[in-house]
């Protein structure tokens, strides 16, 4: 298991789907994942279904993610979060800058 | 062949006694009378006999029912030797049991041929019995050997009744044997888990697969594994186990700890049908894999569907026995009829569904196990009270070395020991955030000394990921030591983290915004602690986080 992504039909939105550990580990893949983002992407959707486990790294990574895109116009989500994962987002304010269910 | 003469004439009874001589039969007895007759044939007993109608004392009449009596492994031909022609004698002959007749005076040819004929029936008749006698005996075998199986399935194939309560379950095997099975678990997460599934069949070919199953499930269950991987494991297991022709359909899903979030795999079983607190249907979870057991480990999905759903809304799953039940006009339910049954009304329970199915039927036997499962969404708080948290106090410790240091998960073998312990799973995300967070912050500001700073830019960041994989593989000394600790009496978990390094200015990187790449580690570490202090110059962080 490790990251991976698809592109909706309409080609408007990534969807980047995280396997149980979102840590420093991932720092190169969580890159590539969004790297050469198809010109129709509008929004990117950070799937959290499967992670049980975060720290802070990934906190840095999903900023990242925002700052290397951010000559773009684009719209973000984290989606399907468990509560543990999202009681860290919520400390650390992700939902000032993703919206997150 | 062993064949008795009775008559009371001397004459008639050396006749027949040398007629059968001549035609080969030389073990051959007879009697004077009756009683003499019942008394013989009890100390030899004969294959054949020869009966005199009209004798002094016991006539052939009382006689003939007597002998077959005794008679012991099936058929005992008596043939009556009578020169009574009318109609009434010879009916009578038949009735109290005689199996032929001759009449006087007899023709040898013919006596030989009844004899012969009457010897086929009662070799056939003997293997019959001989085999009854097997299949008697093979059918106590089966029958003993049934009662342990379901013993033994009665013990290990069982739900704890406190887990059992969040569902309301109905499962009505067709046989004495279930191929349909139902386990739910509790999750150390603080959700549940359930498995839905039928495997080909039924009876106790079919639910024999149960019990690897049902042990691997408590397993991963008490691991808090994804539902992805329970499918993956189960099918692997299933594949190797099942021949070829055998599969498990199954649902396996886990609810979150907020009793309403539905993780689902579906392979093979009908869809699982969710709807609203008014009773209307909202959402389908149509099967998306082929029944486990049947795919190879690369061809395998564990793909799964995920589901946000409200207090209040009911999710139901069942197997496919009941939606191949049909009516006295053979239209089957199928799955659109078990929905609009289950919709009906905004509370619908699974044994109202099951009436309705056995209603259906009208009477008719159903030809599949039939389970229904229904789960309502609600807070699952009661579930966490009723977990006991283990009594023991223990305390693990490990000096990692820079070479330990160099794998990946270190953590993970540490958290696996605290998860382990009775009831501390369900700490088990916050401690691997606190923890690899500590474990982070020894690593790279007290024996990598990376600069936190370079994280500012996009491109910093990969470099700063970069450095630390370089810097880390060059690294011969240094040293980080864990240690954790549980007092039950607080329920406390101690953790503290101590590294051989520089120390570092732990205020100045408390002081970083939020916006920055970094210093969110320890702000994270703040926040899910109860404590959190450092000592010897920011070498050595300790955190105490509440159970």
């Amino acid at each position: 298991m490790s990251i991976s992504t698809n592109v909706s039909d309409d080609g408007n939105k990534l969807v980047i789907i995280m396997d149980d550990k979102f840590d420093y580990v991932k720092a190169q893949d969580f890159r590539a994942a969004y790297d050469g983002l198809p010109e129709t992407v509008h929004h990117v959707e950070i799937n959290l279904a499967a992670t049980d486990y975060m720290d802070s790294s990934a906190l840095g990574m999903l900023l990242n993610m925002q700052k290397s895109l951010s000559h773009r116009n684009l719209t973000y989500s984290i989606s399907h979060c468990r509560m543990q994962v999202a009681r860290v987002l919520k400390i650390a304010r992700f939902d000032k800058k993703f919206d997150i269910s | 062949m062993r064949i008795l003469v009775v008559d009371d004439e001397s004459i008639n009874r050396t006749l027949l006694v040398n007629m059968l001589e001549q035609e080969g039969y030389r073990d051959c007895m007879s009697a004077e009378s009756g009683e003499q007759a019942l008394r013989l044939a009890k100390e030899n007993p004969p294959d054949l006999v020869l009966l005199d109608v009209m004798m002094p004392g016991l006539n052939g009449y009382e006689v003939a029912p007597k002998l077959k009596m005794m008679a012991e492994g099936g058929y005992l031909p008596v043939i009556f030797i009578t020169s009574l022609d009318d109609k009434r004698s010879i009916i009578r002959c038949l009735e109290v049991g005689g199996d032929d007749f001759m009449l006087k005076p007899f023709d040898r040819h013919i006596l030989a041929a009844k004899i012969r004929a009457h010897d086929r029936i009662r070799t056939l008749s003997k293997r019959i019995d001989e085999q009854n006698q097997q299949l008697r005996v093979h059918q106590q075998k089966v029958e003993r050997e049934h009662a342990i199986v379901e013993h033994i399935f009665g013990n290990a194939i069982v739900n704890k009744p406190e887990i059992q309560a969040y569902f309301d379950v109905v499962v009505a095997p067709a046989t004495d044997f279930n191929g349909d099975v139902f386990l739910c678990e509790r999750s150390p997460k603080g959700g549940l888990y359930f498995l839905l599934g039928d495997f080909t069949g039924h009876g106790l070919a079919s639910a024999i697969g149960a019990l690897p199953v049902t042990r691997a499930f408590q397993t991963m269950s008490s691991k808090g594994l994804a539902v992805s991987e329970m499918a993956f494991t189960l099918n692997q297991t299933l594949y190797s186990l099942l021949p070829a022709d055998m599969f498990f359909a199954a649902s396996i899903v886990e609810i979150s700890e907020s009793g309403k979030r539905f993780t689902i795999w579906n392979g093979g079983l009908p869809a699982l049908v969710l709807k609203n607190r008014s009773g209307r249907q909202i959402r389908r979870f149509v099967s998306r894999h082929m029944a486990l057991g049947v795919l190879q480990e690369h061809e395998f999905d564990s793909h799964c569907d995920v589901f946000e759903a409200e207090e209040g809304d009911q999710l139901m799953a069942y197997s496919d026995g009941i939606i191949e039940i049909t009516d006295n006009q053979g239209n089957q339910l199928n799955e659109e009829g078990v929905a609009a049954w289950f919709t009906q009304a905004p509370d619908v329970s699974a044994h109202t569904l099951y009436s309705q199915a056995r209603d259906y039927l009208q009477g008719r036997a159903p030809d599949d196990d039939m389970t229904l499962a229904i789960y309502r969404c609600q807070s699952l708080d009661g579930l966490r009270h009723s977990a006991n948290v283990s009594a023991l106090p223990f305390a693990i410790s490990c000096t990692l070395s820079a070479e330990d240091l160099k794998a990946d998960n270190v953590v993970a073998p540490m958290l696996e020991m605290v998860n382990s312990q009775q009831g501390l799973g369900r700490l088990r995300s916050d401690l691997f955030t606190v923890l690899t967070e500590m474990l982070s912050n020894a690593v790279e500001h007290g024996l990598l000394e990376l600069d936190s700073t370079l994280k500012n830019s996009p491109d910093g960041f990969v470099k700063y990921y970069a450095l630390r994989e370089s810097r880390l593989a060059e690294l011969q000394d240094g040293e980080v030591q864990i240690s954790i600790a549980f007092c039950p009496q607080q329920q406390t978990l101690s953790l503290c983290v101590d590294d051989t390094g520089n120390g570092f200015e732990v205020d100045a990187v408390r002081k970083n915004q939020q916006d920055d790449a970094y210093g969110r580690g320890l702000l994270l570490i703040d926040a899910l602690c109860d404590r959190v202090w450092h000592e010897n110059n920011g070498r050595k962080t300790c955190a105490v986080l509440t159970v």
